[in-house]
């Protein structure tokens, strides 16, 4: 988790570029992995103990890291299993707590990949609503499975997918589906 | 017990299993380096090997596949624990040679359950065909029937490594959850009638105990004698039976008729007593009693179990006064009382006093038995 004010502390991630899946663990603050993502002192994400696998063969880890550091703008997204990892101490959803929000049914579609899931809103459910509102780079998706473009029988389930907003191709909503 | 090596490069992690898998009562050695793990391996042939997989120069994926390309080790059981969670893992890691596969983090609970399967299936451990249910009884008071019951069903877990369950039928508020630090959530006092009580009804009333020995705790709050039927007892002791390699009843301390049921039941009988006169006479008015109305005890064998520090009477005298051999003497233990208090079972313990000595002695046995039988 990523810890009350003031404290760091270590969470565990699964980062997926166009053609490497990483495993590795970074360092949060109480503004949880948004934070440094949305850090503008610096282009990149610090991963320690980082294995890489092939993106065709993400089982196989081909390299593996004490530390490394990944150029945030070319990470499509960032699975986690715990959403309490991915957002900041005070925040539900990664929006201020006084915000409530409807969960709303996504399909996102990312280089290699195609992510389902949920995203939280309140107000007029379009896409730029949407993405306007979240927080920084990165947009929060819920209970989410991606699956891989060329091989849809490999698929990450993840309490919460941060997916890449400039990496996105297709952003879907299902307006419907209460 | 069983040779349980484990090799995982974060070392707390590498800790924290072992300490579970030493309380389920393996001996475990551990690498944090994988290398020196592999050969290990190789060298000493253990009986099962808990591995990592995302550690640095060696992967587990292909520490296990160079095991099973290794003569003498290519069968050794490989469950795979890591952090890596995906689906596409698993089916990595049951590529690469894996047994079984399971992500951190795991429950104690989860691991022994994994690592017990795993040692039954590639281990070629002996299991017996149908459980075997042991009923520890004694109508007198105070000779310690609750505490050699959850010691030995501890040690039997220990032994065979096999399903071991406790059954607690007092009805006077239970004791063998206080002997193992464990919460009564249920009791049998929750089964269902007989018509309707079926296995998984009863193993969701189970307790597990880290050390993997499974409780069905009496209720908290006494009961009147008959609140336990002896066709219910038969019938949990038959589901137990069924799925159980052990089943060790601690009877109540009165003539009840889950009392009957259970020494009338079991394949095998503890008589329990004190070196004292009132409990020899109690216990010799006991199986006039039983004989009388006709109860068939089987395999009957008498403990001597000293709960005070002075014997009142010497071993012989308690076998001439019960016209019968008294199979084991268990001395007087004083680390018992601190063990009661702190909740763990001496037999658990590395100690090696009276009581889990003779526990453990008995434990290996009743598996003796039951190997010879298979």
């Amino acid at each position: 988790m990523a810890g009350s004010f003031g404290t760091r502390a270590l969470i565990n991630l699964d980062l997926f570029t166009d053609a490497y899946r990483v495993t590795g663990k970074a360092k949060v603050g109480a503004g949880g992995i948004h934070a440094e993502l949305a850090n503008p002192n610096t282009k990149y994400l610090d991963i320690q103990e980082a294995y890489i696998s092939r993106i065709h063969a993400p089982g196989d880890i081909i390299a593996s890291y004490k530390t490394a550091a990944f150029r945030k703008d070319n990470i499509n997204f960032i699975l986690l299993q715990d959403r309490r990892e991915g957002i900041a101490v005070g925040t539900a959803h990664g929006r201020s707590i006084f915000t409530r929000g409807r969960p709303i049914p996504v399909f996102i579609t990312v280089p290699s990949f195609e992510i389902e899931g949920e995203v939280i809103h309140e107000g007029k459910p379009s896409v730029r609503e949407i993405i306007v509102q979240s927080v920084g780079n990165f947009q929060s998706v819920f209970d989410a499975k991606a699956s891989a473009s060329q091989r849809p029988d490999v698929s990450y389930s993840g309490d919460l997918i941060l997916v890449h907003k400039d990496r996105i191709g297709v952003f879907c909503l299902d307006t419907h589906k209460k | 017990m069983a040779r349980i090596y484990v090799i995982d490069d974060d070392e707390q992690l590498l800790k924290m299993v072992g300490l579970m898998l030493e309380r389920g009562g393996h001996a475990v050695t551990l690498f944090s380096n994988p290398v020196e793990g592999l050969e290990r391996v190789k060298e000493d042939k253990p009986d099962l090997l808990v591995l990592d997989v995302m550690m640095p120069n060696l992967s587990g994926h292909d520490v296990a596949r160079d095991i099973r390309e290794t003569d003498g080790v290519e069968n050794l059981p490989i469950l795979v624990l890591t952090a890596r969670s995906q689906e596409i893992d698993r089916t990595t890691a049951i590529q690469s040679g894996a047994d079984d596969y399971m992500s951190k983090p795991v429950t104690s609970q989860e691991l022994m359950e994994r690592v017990d399967k795993l040692l039954t299936q590639k281990g070629g451990h002996m299991s017996p065909e149908q459980g075997l249910v042991i009923t520890v009884f004694g109508l007198r008071g105070g000779t310690g029937r609750t505490t050699v019951a959850v010691n030995l069903a501890a040690a039997l877990r220990r032994v065979s490594q096999h399903e071991v369950c406790l059954v607690d039928l007092s009805p006077s508020g239970g004791q063998a959850v206080m002997h193992m630090r464990l919460q009564t959530r249920s009791s049998w006092l929750d089964l269902p009638e007989v018509h309707e009580m079926n296995w998984d009804g009863l193993k969701d009333r189970l307790i597990i105990h880290p050390s993997g020995l499974r409780v069905l705790s009496a209720p908290v709050k006494p009961q009147p004698p008959d609140a336990l039927s002896g066709e219910k007892t038969n019938k949990m002791l038959d589901l137990l039976r069924r799925h159980m390699a052990f089943t060790v009843v601690d009877a109540p301390g009165v003539l009840t008729p889950s009392f009957i049921a259970s020494v009338t039941a079991a394949e095998m009988s503890i008589h329990l007593l004190t070196p004292e006169v009132v409990a020899v006479q109690t216990a010799v008015k006991l199986n006039r009693v039983l004989v009388k109305q006709g109860i068939k005890v089987k395999r009957k064998t008498h403990i001597l179990n000293q709960v005070t520090p002075e014997a009142q009477l010497p071993a012989t005298a308690v076998e001439r006064g019960l016209n019968n051999r008294v199979a084991f003497s268990i001395g007087f233990d004083p680390n018992q009382s601190r063990a009661m208090a702190q909740g763990v079972p001496l037999t658990l313990t590395s100690a090696k006093t009276a009581l889990p000595t003779i526990t453990r002695r008995m434990a290996e046995a009743i598996w003796q038995r039951v190997a010879a039988d298979n």
